[in-house]
C-alpha cells in the first residue's frame, strides 16, 4: 500500500516536473561569452572568411557579360556561370538538395556537428557580431558590467555604436542577399538614387533585420529552439562519431591547486575547475557534464582548456575531439581513424558519391535545345481546297544557350508530309519561342485515324544538336 | 519569446519551401486573382505569395500551440 502510494506520489511529481518546461519556458540568461584564441578558433575564422568572401563576392562576378550567379526571379531563369536553368530544370535543384542533405549526414556521422561549429551562417554571423561587440564594448567582464549598469551617456553611446555597426553589416548582408535574385547593376543604380523598388527594399530590410536579430540577440537560442537539424542530428551519431569530449577519468575529481603541483599527490584529477570552458561556450553549457544537444561542436572549450593545460604544464587534450568508444577503450588517434570507415559512414558516403555522379552526368548530358509539341485542339484535321489535310501544332522551343541560334524544323512519317510556311526560326539567346506550325499531307497518304509522325528540330551550323519529338497526325474520316 | 518562435519560425520554414515549390511549378503570370489576371510585378507576386503562405502556416502553428495547453492549464483557478 505504502509502496503504491509512493509510486503515485512519484508519478505526480514527475507530471508536475514535466509540465514545467511546457508552461514556463526557460527564461534566457543573456550570455556574455568570453572570447578565446586557439587552433579551432582559427579554423572557424578561416571558414568565416571563406564563406563570407564567397557570399558577399559572388554577386559581383561577371560571366558572358552578365552577372555570373543570378537566380533571376523575374525572368524565371537561374544563371550559374555558363549554365542557364529554367523552371523545367527543378530536378537539378532537388538533386542538389539531396546532395546537401547526404553531405550533412555524412559529416555528422564522421565528426559530429562540423557544420554547426564552423560553417553555419548562424555561427558565422554570431562570430562576426561578437567580434564587433568586443571591439566596441570590451571583453566579457566589461560587457556584463555595462549590461547591468543603469542607462548613462557612455552606455548609450556604446550601444548606439554597436547597433550602428551591426546595422550597417546587416544592411549590406540584406543587399547582397537580394543581389542573388535581382540583378546587381540595377540594384546599384537604384541604390545610387536611393529609389529601390518597393519589394526589393522590403527584402533587403527583411533579410537585414533577420541577420541583426539572429546574430545580435537570439544567437544560441536559434540553435537550441529553432534549428531542426540540432534536434535530429543525434540520430546520425554512433559511438564512433567524433565529438567534443571531456575526459572525465583524467579530469576528476576536479578542483583548484597551486601551479606545479602533481594532481594525484593532492588526490585531484587534471581539471583545475577554472570554469573557462563554460565562459567561452556560446551556448552556455558545461561540457564536463557530457555530450548535450545544445553543444554545437565549436570547440571553443577545447581551445580554452588547452590554454589552461599549457599554463599548468599538463598535457593538452583534457577536453578534445574524441569518440565515445575511444574514451572508453583508451584509443589513440590511429584507432579513431581506423573506425571512420564503418557501415554507416560507408553507406552515407556511397549514396553521396552516387548522387554527385548522377548530377554531373545529368549536367553533362543536358540538352541545350528543348522542344515541346502541343497539337492545336481546336482543329484536329482540316481538309483544304487542294485536297490535302492540315494539322496545326504549336512548338514550344527553348534555346538554353546564351547565343542566338537558327533552328530548322522538319517533319516525317507520312508519304508527302510537309510543313507549310517558314521552317527556319531565329531563336533569341537563352530564350523561348512559341511557333505555330501547319503540317500538311495528301489525303492519299494514310487511312482515316491518327498516325505517328516525327518532328526533327536541328540547329543550323551545329550538327551535334538534333531534337526529335514524336506526335500524331490526324486524318479525318 | 518561445511562443513567438513556435508560431513564426516553423511557419516561415514551411512557407519558404512551399513558395519555392509552388512558384517553380506555377508561372505567376498565369494566375488569376479575384477573377482578373494578376497584374503585379513578378517580384511582388512572389513576395505576396510567400507572405500569404507564411500567415496561413502561422495560423496553423498558433492553433497548434493553443490546443497544446494541458487540462491543468485550462482548469487552473483564476489568480487574482
Amino acid at each position: 500500500m505504502s509502496e503504491r502510494k509512493q509510486a503515485a506520489v512519484g508519478s505526480d511529481e514527475k507530471a508536475v516536473n514535466s509540465q514545467v518546461p511546457n508552461s514556463l519556458y526557460e527564461v534566457r540568461k543573456k550570455l556574455h561569452v568570453r572570447s578565446i584564441t586557439g587552433a579551432f578558433t582559427n579554423w572557424r575564422w578561416i571558414l568565416v572568411w571563406v564563406t563570407q568572401i564567397i557570399f558577399y563576392g559572388t554577386p559581383w562576378l561577371v560571366w558572358n557579360d552578365r552577372q555570373a550567379v543570378l537566380l533571376h526571379l523575374t525572368e524565371r531563369k537561374f544563371y550559374i556561370f555558363g549554365w542557364v536553368f529554367w523552371p523545367q530544370d527543378v530536378f537539378y535543384l532537388a538533386i542538389l538538395l539531396i546532395i546537401a542533405a547526404y553531405g550533412l549526414f555524412f559529416f555528422t556521422a564522421v565528426a559530429g556537428r562540423l557544420w554547426c561549429g564552423y560553417a553555419c551562417p548562424q555561427t558565422v554571423y554570431t562570430e562576426i557580431f561578437m567580434w564587433i561587440e568586443e571591439k566596441i564594448e570590451g571583453d566579457h567582464n566589461k560587457r556584463r558590467k555595462l549590461a547591468d549598469a543603469p542607462m548613462s551617456g557612455n552606455k548609450l553611446a556604446k550601444r548606439m555604436a554597436k547597433f550602428g555597426a551591426w546595422g550597417l553589416l546587416s544592411l549590406w548582408t540584406g543587399f547582397t542577399f537580394v543581389a542573388y535574385f535581382s540583378p546587381l547593376d540595377e540594384l546599384l543604380r537604384s541604390a545610387a538614387s536611393f529609389a529601390f523598388g518597393g519589394w526589393e527594399l522590403f527584402w533587403i530590410l527583411f533579410y537585414g533585420a533577420f541577420t541583426f536579430i539572429f546574430a545580435g540577440f537570439m544567437r544560441e537560442q536559434v540553435c537550441k529552439y529553432m534549428c531542426p537539424y540540432a534536434r535530429f542530428q543525434g540520430v546520425m551519431f554512433d559511438p564512433d562519431t567524433l565529438v567534443i569530449t571531456y575526459d572525465e577519468e583524467r579530469g576528476e575529481p576536479r578542483g583548484n591547486r597551486k601551479k606545479g603541483v602533481e594532481p594525484r599527490s593532492v588526490g585531484r584529477g587534471d581539471c583545475v575547475d577554472c570554469g573557462i570552458c563554460v565562459q567561452v561556450c556560446p551556448t552556455g553549457i558545461d561540457i564536463r557534464k557530457g555530450l548535450q544537444y545544445e553543444c554545437i561542436g565549436c570547440a571553443a572549450c577545447i581551445d580554452a582548456c588547452d590554454d589552461v593545460m599549457d599554463r599548468m604544464s599538463y598535457p593538452r587534450g583534457l577536453i578534445r575531439y574524441s569518440t565515445e568508444n575511444a574514451v572508453k577503450m583508451h584509443w589513440g588517434m590511429k584507432d579513431i581513424l581506423a573506425h571512420v570507415a564503418r557501415p554507416r559512414t560507408l553507406i552515407y558516403g556511397g549514396i553521396l558519391v552516387a548522387i554527385c555522379l548522377a548530377l554531373l552526368f545529368g549536367l553533362a548530358t543536358r540538352s541545350d535545345l528543348r522542344v515541346d509539341i502541343i497539337r492545336d485542339r481546336a482543329s484536329l484535321g482540316q481538309e483544304l481546297s487542294d485536297g490535302s489535310i492540315e494539322n496545326v501544332f504549336r512548338l514550344q522551343v527553348m534555346n538554353m544557350v546564351e547565343q542566338k541560334r537558327t533552328i530548322s524544323i522538319d517533319v516525317a512519317g507520312l508519304e508527302g508530309i510537309r510543313i507549310e510556311g517558314q521552317t527556319t526560326i531565329e531563336m533569341p539567346p537563352a530564350g523561348a519561342e512559341s511557333i505555330n506550325v501547319q503540317v500538311r499531307a495528301p489525303v492519299s497518304a494514310a487511312a482515316p485515324g491518327s498516325h505517328p509522325i516525327m518532328f526533327t528540330i536541328a540547329v543550323e551550323g551545329d550538327d551535334s544538336v538534333v531534337v526529335e519529338e514524336k506526335s500524331t497526325f490526324i486524318m479525318p474520316r | 519569446m518561445m511562443k513567438w518562435i513556435q508560431v513564426l519560425w516553423p511557419s516561415f520554414l514551411i512557407a519558404g519551401i512551399g513558395a519555392i515549390i509552388f512558384f517553380t511549378v506555377v508561372d505567376p503570370q498565369e494566375l488569376y486573382f479575384m477573377g482578373e489576371p494578376v497584374h503585379f510585378s513578378l517580384l511582388a507576386t512572389y513576395s505576396i505569395g510567400f507572405i500569404s503562405l507564411w500567415i496561413i502556416c502561422a495560423a496553423s502553428s498558433l492553433l497548434t500551440i493553443f490546443l497544446q495547453q494541458g487540462a491543468d492549464e485550462l482548469n487552473k483557478p483564476q489568480s487574482n
